[in-house]
């Protein structure tokens, strides 16, 4: 049973690390798509890329590139350490500073390896054990990359489709990053603690999701309603 | 054609008046020199003018190798945190559930009131530092060199921890500084609970780290009345404590310029000045032919090369005037004049029969082309007299005294009237295609708009240009649009609206502007320019958007004339070549009224075939 145990987390892990580049990728994309439909940056700074059979909008401007970059690369840690649990993107208007939408993404990983309860009191010695039974939804029946893709697919059509009912934003507006991360993370000193930046009295929509072997990430929106 | 194969001698250019072609290059002849030099870079610049070049660098262009953590705590915290054990990490201590665990266990069997508060409590881990005092023993497994740094963020788990440990009743909520609120909720909590009944405190310790994966709605910092609740309702809820919210706190770039989404979601894909390949217009950038035109007087003041409704080109070189057939490809020496001056100005009258000659002396000459006679000269002027323009039988002609005259061509009293406001050299006269105004530039930086009917002053008088205006030239789709170009020290075009005098648009090209001509069946207008760039720019209108630039010549240019169907443009440069560019090209396939779509009806019938030179 053990040695079985063993077994199934090595072919895990592998599993895993593909997963995660997959959620990872994901994100990227996403955050990049959000600043494209919700104008946070001018639309002539995008140039289309195909992903997902979809022309993807990614920007062409360096300083935000490289602002996604750095996102990025800390995230990727993050996802292939199984660390986080949602991806937040806040728009916020700058003449008031009110968040005035949100989009999140949360990320569910099957089997988490780092599971584990209350009373476990060796926080660092969680990864090597895998925990059974903890109540996280089976994984589901494998997937081809091509159901993944038409799933993520459907995602970024509902994403761009959602600026139908998403109201104008008004004024300039920017936007911040937030992650919702275990509690035992490393963390670079360029993230720090915050604050969920909810939306007042916001509206919510749920989105599509989709799920690899290791993880489901679902997506919402919130948004301000029209006064 | 005359001579069909010249060899080119050594330029012996002198002075106006030497005589350039008894002894060298046949004027108007196929010009080999010219004409593989700027073929040749004409095509190797053939891409370029389309597409500006890319900045290829990125601004953060490092080795993708490089680790974020790395150049993180290379530029950041290279002063505060590089020495520090714990560099810009904290590792794993800052659990909560660390905290939970440590808080829970002092607060079991802890009593007693609150005795310090957090401020102290720091000041106290530092005495223990410094073994000033001590009430325990704690070892503090970091060296403490920046650990009392008030704005650490990372790092507060830390401080939690040990605090916690040391001191039983501390109350890390109520730290100030921005450390975790979820710590603050989970401490509190507890801190409430070892207070009060010691169930409640079980209860919330079986609440933490239930439910890892789900997450509270709202970290709010909890009001000390409502914690006991907050706590309650929060393991109601599922809120899992041991979650942190991190933000990526360096400020995103701003954005370069304001968006309206409203427009932007009614945009094409691709911006709207780099328009798609597919629906730009294809302008050849290299040069239909070159032709030789030995000198040629490179003076911007003067108004040298016209093309008649006949297809002749008329150019004056120095002392002669040449006609060359663009039909037949022929060249005929039209006239000499006197050793003692020199042409100063063409211009083929309406029809296409006459052309008006100008003299440096004041003297105006009307000859008959196909005849090759003089019809007669026409006197007045002092000066020189550098430009002309014909309405009918009106020729009016414009000298170096600022003064413009009209003559009517057909009485023997030709001089109908005399048109004052230049106070310097006239350069620049072009008559509307109605002849119901006329619009006049001169070296003094004027910009003249003149009603046909009351030539006593002019209409308008425009000094926004602050140079010479040579260019000018009338709408074809909108009568009472005007554009007029200055020269080196502007480098604008105007655009007016001759009814009102209003300025309706402006370019600043970035160099001289020697001529300017609107397409007669695009919306379009071509510009040619002297330095730096010596090119030939074609502008949208009403737009502005240079939709390509041409370099033209190796030296300014100085005059440019549109062929009489208007697909053509003829330009003459200091460099004594004589350039013919097929800018507003009509596809062949295309039926001249489809191609004239969003462009302009076609004035003259006649010339709607094909027009070809030899």
């Amino acid at each position: 049973m053990g040695e079985k145990k063993e077994d199934k987390s090595k072919v895990h892990k592998l599993a895993l690390r593909g997963s995660s580049k997959t959620v990872a990728e994901f994100f990227e994309y996403s955050i990049n798509t959000i600043l494209f439909q919700r104008g946070v940056y001018p639309a002539e700074d995008f140039s289309a890329v195909k992903k997902y059979g979809l022309n993807m909008l990614v920007s062409n401007d360096d300083q935000v590139k490289a602002y996604i970059k750095k996102i990025m690369s800390q995230l990727n840690r993050w996802m292939v350490n199984g660390k986080i649990s949602k991806l937040v993107v806040v728009i916020t208007s700058k003449d008031t500073g009110e968040h005035v939408e949100r989009w999140q993404f949360d990320v569910e990983i099957f089997n988490k390896p780092n599971k584990s309860r209350s009373t476990k009191m060796a926080v660092d010695k969680e990864n090597a054990a895998p925990d059974e039974g903890d109540g996280a939804a089976p994984p589901p029946p494998g997937k081809t990359e091509n159901e993944i893709q038409e799933e993520i697919q459907a995602i970024f059509r509902q994403i761009t489709a959602s600026v139908t009912f998403l109201p104008v934003l008004d004024g300039d507006c920017t936007f911040n990053v937030l992650v919702y991360a275990n509690a035992d993370s490393d963390v670079p000193i360029e993230w720090g603690d915050s604050d969920a930046k909810e939306i007042k009295n916001g509206e919510k929509v749920q989105l599509r999701s989709f799920s690899t072997s290791n993880h489901k990430v679902d997506t919402m929106v919130s948004y301000r309603l029209a006064d | 054609m005359a001579a069909p194969s010249v060899s080119t001698p050594i330029k012996s250019h002198h002075g106006l008046f030497s005589s350039k072609t008894a002894g060298g290059r046949m004027p108007l002849t196929p010009s080999p020199r010219t004409r593989t030099v700027s073929v040749a870079t004409n095509l190797s610049t053939n891409s370029s003018p389309f597409t500006p070049p890319r900045p290829a660098q990125s601004i953060h262009h490092r080795e993708p190798s490089t680790q974020f953590s790395r150049s993180v705590s290379r530029s950041v915290s290279k002063f505060a945190y590089q020495h520090s054990p714990k560099s810009n990490i904290a590792k794993g201590k800052q659990s909560p559930r660390h905290l939970d665990l440590g808080i829970s266990e002092w607060t079991l069997t802890g009593t007693g009131p609150i005795t310090q508060t957090p401020s102290r409590e720091r000041g106290r881990k530092e005495s223990a530092v410094r073994s000033r005092a001590g009430k325990t023993t704690v070892r503090i497994p970091y060296n403490a060199a920046d650990r009392f740094i008030p704005n650490r963020m990372a790092s507060e788990g830390l401080v939690n921890v040990g605090s916690a440990k040391q001191d039983e009743n501390s109350r890390p909520k109520t730290r100030n500084g921005e450390g975790s609120t979820v710590l603050a909720n989970a401490a509190s909590a507890f801190d409430i609970g070892g207070r009060g009944a010691d169930g409640d405190l079980t209860a919330g310790l079986e609440n933490l780290g239930l439910d890892d994966d789900n997450t509270t709605t709202s970290y709010q910092r909890p009001n000390p009345d409502s914690v006991a609740y907050e706590s309650s309702l929060a393991s109601a809820c599922g809120v899992s404590m041991n979650t942190r919210i991190l933000a990526f706190k360096p400020p995103p770039p701003e954005s370069s310029k304001p968006i309206d989404l409203r427009s932007q979601y009614n945009r094409p894909l691709k911006p709207a000045n780099a328009q798609s390949a597919q629906f730009r217009r294809r302008i050849q950038t290299a040069p239909e032919r070159v032709l030789d035109a030995p000198g040629l007087v490179d003076d911007y003041y003067l108004n040298l090369l016209d093309w008649s409704s006949g297809n002749q080109v008329a150019i004056g070189l120095e002392r002669n005037v040449y006609v060359w057939s663009a039909e037949s490809g022929t060249v005929s020496s039209l006239l000499e004049t006197s050793p003692e001056t020199y042409v100063s100005s063409v211009k083929w009258s309406g029809d296409g029969a006459y052309v008006g000659v100008g003299l440096g002396s004041g003297e105006v000459q009307i000859w008959d082309v196909e005849e090759g006679t003089k019809l007669r000269s026409m006197f007045g002027h002092d000066a020189r007299v550098g430009v002309m323009g014909w309405s009918k039988h009106t020729l009016s002609t414009g000298a170096r005294s600022g003064l413009v005259f009209n003559h009517d061509v057909r009485v023997a009293q030709h001089k109908v009237a005399e048109l004052v406001s230049h106070t310097s050299e006239v350069c620049g006269l072009e008559w509307r295609s109605d002849g119901a105004q006329l619009a006049t530039g001169g070296n003094d930086n004027l910009v003249s708009i003149w009603d046909a009917r009351s030539l006593s002053a002019p209409k308008f008088k425009k000094t926004n240009h602050r140079a010479a205006v040579k260019a000018l030239s009338w709408c074809p789709w909108q009568l009472n649009l005007l554009s007029t170009g200055g020269g080196s020290y502007d480098k604008h075009i105007h655009f007016w609206n001759t009814t009102t005098g209003a300025r309706v648009n402006s370019i600043d090209t970035g160099s001289q502007v020697t001529s300017l001509k609107f397409s007669n069946h695009y919306r379009e207008l071509v510009s040619s320019s002297g330095f730096p760039d010596n090119s030939l720019s074609i502008w949208s209108y009403p737009t502005l958007v240079r939709n390509v630039e041409i370099p033209a010549h190796e030296t300014r240019v100085l005059h440019s004339c549109l062929s009489p169907d208007g697909q053509m443009l003829a330009t003459a440069a200091a460099d004594e070549s004589l350039k013919f560019w097929k800018v507003f090209e009509r596809k062949a396939g295309t039926s001249a009224s489809a191609s004239r779509e969003g462009g302009v009806g076609s004035k003259t019938s006649q010339m709607a075939k094909q027009m070809t030179i030899r």
